[in-house]
């Protein structure tokens, strides 16, 4: 213990249980945190926190831990770890004097995207465009501002926090951020979800029975959010540079990859949702912190009403709920561009930097 | 009491390894497969929750164990521990049996890992599950309940029914108190482990050292079947302080504190009794190799404690202990905290440092790094203790399992004193190892005694149940 947050409730808890899993070992081949933990001897703050997000919940090290409860070690790793990543999420935010904390900011964050895009929505409007043409409730440029502004913000806050992340959490400075190498496994080990892999066993999720369905949901969500992304990117493409302006038809890259990836985040949100509920009543929810269990649920709630509001605007464009369901939509998409780093999204960023410096880091053998 | 219930073809005593791999195996001939948990179903296993590794024979390696083990090459490493095997047929038995043993137990569910860090040199000749053994315990009832195996929890069986030579039921306790149950049963295997947390029991052999002793597994290893069968007149295999037992943190819990109260500092350091003198060779042997008879050098020391001494040298070449060692930045200061005599315990070392000889140091091998003129010696990876800051602690013996156990048949049939076996009554694991091991241990040997053994005595019960 080698520095002032260790004192402090989850981080001492989490040395304490680290201390024994590094004195054990057994859980060696689940995933990547109980390699890292036998690098360290003496673990510090910023060593728990990198092991905390290293954890991708598997829980498998629950189910096989021999000294969890009702044994007096009273080993819950991945409530411990969890706990930590529910203080990671606000530890590393940009301190403001005002509003002070991390609701205030993120509701701040949320009304001002909402207001903009409402007064840009009245003075800007969007008489012009053609039927079907989402610029028919809000006009291109205005629509950039709308959401360029708050994206702006949101990358300004998560460039913040992650660099102040890495220098929490990292001893070697910014050269593990250099290495292609280490970038490059990070990548794939994030893209495939090697650590909920469980070294071949799958998850102890939701219950105590193996499943890969959370893996399996994931991915949906996850490459679901990236065809949206593919979707936006394609449009733009179309309009700026082919010339060809919306509303594109159903054969188009624009709404195929809209389609899909809703489809997956529908799917991928609810399915995961489902299991958080199957988690919460099959007595295993004490292996979460809850806080940050609610933060979970938070996030995908909002994917799924940006999912599905999304998708509602493509079924209806052709009649007279376009404008409304599109306008509910753009706000959707308005307030979740402004809050983000507020939210659970923040565990994309501090996992993969957790992966970064755990593939930076010699292997032991 | 009776009831009027068909007797249940198979009744499995135990829900570690061997009871498990009996009662899956007994389901493979009989229908009605019965196991009897003493534990809660969060506590289930027994000591195979604590165990991560299966010693077998392979004649080549693969991904898991990176190197052959041919049969001879183990019958040596079991001959070279303690007074070698008890009975060289069963023992033989054993090791050529272990051969089929990981398939075995990848066919029924168990998953595997490379050999884990900090357990140098065990990567050949031993196979690290996945997970360890509470993921195994946990794979096995997977496998059970898919066969039709049905377990009971919380029960404890108290005692057997006999009609003759043939066990006719088994009497089983529940939480609650009150006459025990009468469980019909047409063959019973014993797999109920050794009597290790039986303290009085133990101080029969150990006289008061035993309250000294450290239990690694849980307090419900106390050998009441054991007892059970013995007053019914089953033979004795192993030997009374047969155990095995290794060096644990002083400050374990009296029970089950498992694999992460032991410690492997011991190479790397000198060990010195409350006294403050040395009394062993620390450097005898590869850790692996060594590592089971450090339990019972402790409990040959007054009090049944002993302490580890170190410096900045080595700190980080064995695994972290759990609860810290003491630290100060001289031996003396060291030595104070752990409650030594200071000045004995830093001329101890005074002496030891100028007793070890120039060497190239290396951890991964005997490196002839000695002493000279030391008595005991240090004949491997002896260094000055030196470095600041300097570190110790106290150690305890950690009694794993015990030996002492019923002599069994080729077909795992539990033997009498009168010199024939009970007919249906059979026995696997620790509560016959006496029949193979000695006084030493071999890692992970314990496993393969019990796969191997739950594997026979299963399947002999169902033979036994289904065609008496």
């Amino acid at each position: 213990m080698n520095d002032g947050g260790m004192s402090e409730g989850p981080f001492a808890e989490a040395d304490r249980q680290l201390t024994i899993c590094n004195a054990c070992r057994y859980c060696e081949g689940y995933c990547a945190v109980f390699p890292a933990l036998e690098r360290q001897v003496d673990l510090t703050a910023g060593d728990i926190t990198h092991l905390a997000d290293l954890c991708h919940d598997c829980r498998d090290c629950y189910t096989a831990c021999m000294y969890a409860p009702p044994h007096e070690f009273a080993l819950n790793l991945p409530a411990a770890l969890s706990a930590v990543r529910h203080h990671t999420y606000d530890e590393y935010l940009p301190r403001l004097t005002w509003p002070a904390g991390r609701r205030g900011a993120m509701l701040a964050a949320a009304l001002a995207a909402i207001l903009l895009l409402a007064v840009l929505g009245v003075i800007v409007g969007g008489a012009g465009a053609p039927a079907g043409s989402p610029y028919r409730v809000i006009a291109y440029p205005a629509l950039l501002v709308a959401f360029g502004l708050p994206a702006a913000w949101s990358v300004i806050v998560m460039a913040w926090s992650a660099a102040r992340y890495w220098r929490a959490t990292d001893g070697r400075g910014w050269g593990g951020l250099a290495s292609p190498a280490a970038l490059g496994r990070a990548l794939r080990q994030a893209a495939t979800l090697r650590n909920l892999r469980g070294g071949g066993a799958d998850c102890s999720y939701p219950g105590d029975e193996p499943s890969g369905a959370r893996r399996r949901l994931h991915h949906l969500v996850a490459w679901g959010f990236a065809a949206c992304t593919a979707s936006t990117v394609a449009a733009a493409i179309s309009q700026d540079f082919a010339g060809d302006p919306p509303p594109y038809p159903a054969a188009s890259a624009p709404v195929l990859f809209g389609v899909i990836g809703g489809a997956g985040l529908v799917i991928g949100c609810a399915g995961l949702l489902v299991l958080r509920r199957t988690a919460a009543s099959s007595g295993t929810a004490a292996r979460e912190d809850p806080a940050l269990a609610r933060r979970g649920y938070a996030l995908l709630a909002a994917l799924l009403v940006l999912a599905v509001s999304g998708l509602l605007t493509l079924v209806v464009r052709d009649t007279a709920a376009f404008g409304p369901v599109l306008y509910v939509h753009l706000v959707a998409v308005a307030a979740c561009f402004a809050i983000a780093p507020y939210t659970k999204f923040m565990h994309v960023i501090y996992r993969f930097l957790a992966l970064v410096r755990h593939n930076s880091e010699p292997v032991q053998r | 009491m009776s009831t009027p219930e068909a007797p249940w073809d198979v009744v499995v005593i135990g829900g570690g390894n061997a009871g498990l791999v009996a009662a899956i195996t007994a389901r493979e001939q009989a229908s009605r497969v019965l196991l009897l948990e003493r534990a809660p179903a969060a506590l289930r296993g027994g000591n195979t929750r604590h165990t991560r590794n299966v010693r077998c024979v392979h004649d080549s390696g693969d991904q898991y164990t990176p190197g052959a083990y041919p049969y001879d090459e183990l019958w040596r490493d079991l001959c070279a521990v303690g007074d070698g095997p008890a009975d060289e047929e069963l023992a033989s038995f054993t090791v050529r049996e272990s051969a089929s043993v990981p398939g075995w137990m990848t066919a029924h569910g168990i998953r595997w890992q490379p050999p884990l860090t900090g357990t140098l040199h065990l990567g050949r000749t031993n196979r690290f599950f996945l997970g360890g053994g509470k993921a195994l315990v946990n794979s096995y009832h997977r496998t059970a309940a898919a066969a039709g195996v049905t377990v009971w929890y919380d029960r404890t069986a108290e005692g057997l029914e006999f009609t003759g030579n043939r066990c006719s039921a088994v009497l089983v306790s529940g939480r609650d108190a009150g006459d025990p149950e009468r469980i019909a049963a047409r063959a019973v295997v014993c797999a109920s482990g050794g009597f290790e947390a039986n303290i009085d029991w133990l101080r029969r052999y150990w006289g008061s050292a035993a309250d000294n002793f450290l239990i690694r597994g849980p307090a419900t290893n106390d050998g009441r079947m054991l007892a059970t069968l013995y007053a019914l007149g089953a033979a004795q295999a192993g030997q009374e302080r047969g155990f095995h037992a290794v060096a644990i943190d002083a400050r374990s819990p009296r029970f089950d504190g498992g694999i992460a109260t032991r410690l492997d500092c011991i190479p790397f350091s000198i060990v010195v009794n409350s006294r403050g003198e040395r009394f062993y060779d620390e450097g005898e042997e590869l850790w692996p190799k060594r590592y089971a008879i450090w339990g019972r050098n402790i409990a040959g020391q007054p009090g049944q404690i002993a302490y580890s001494i170190w410096d900045a040298k080595v700190n980080r070449l064995f695994l972290p202990p759990m609860y810290g060692p003491a630290k100060a930045d001289s031996v003396a200061g060291v030595a104070a905290e752990l409650g030594l005599d200071p000045d004995a315990v830093a001329t101890t070392v005074a002496k030891y440092n100028e007793s070890v000889v120039a060497g190239s140091f290396d951890p991964s091998r005997l490196d002839g790094c000695r002493t000279d003129g030391l008595t005991p010696p240090k004949s491997n990876w002896a260094q000055p203790i030196d470095t600041p800051p300097f570190y110790g602690i106290a150690m305890r013996p950690g009694i794993t399992f015990t030996f002492l156990g019923v002599r069994v048949t080729a077909d795992a049939r539990v033997r009498t004193v009168e010199g024939g076996a009970f007919r249906n009554v059979f026995a696997a694991g620790e509560i016959m190892s006496g029949n193979i091991l000695s006084s030493g241990y071999l890692g992970g040997f314990g496993l393969t005694i019990g796969t191997v053994w739950g594997r026979t005595a299963g399947a002999a019960a169902a033979r036994e149940a289904v065609s008496p």
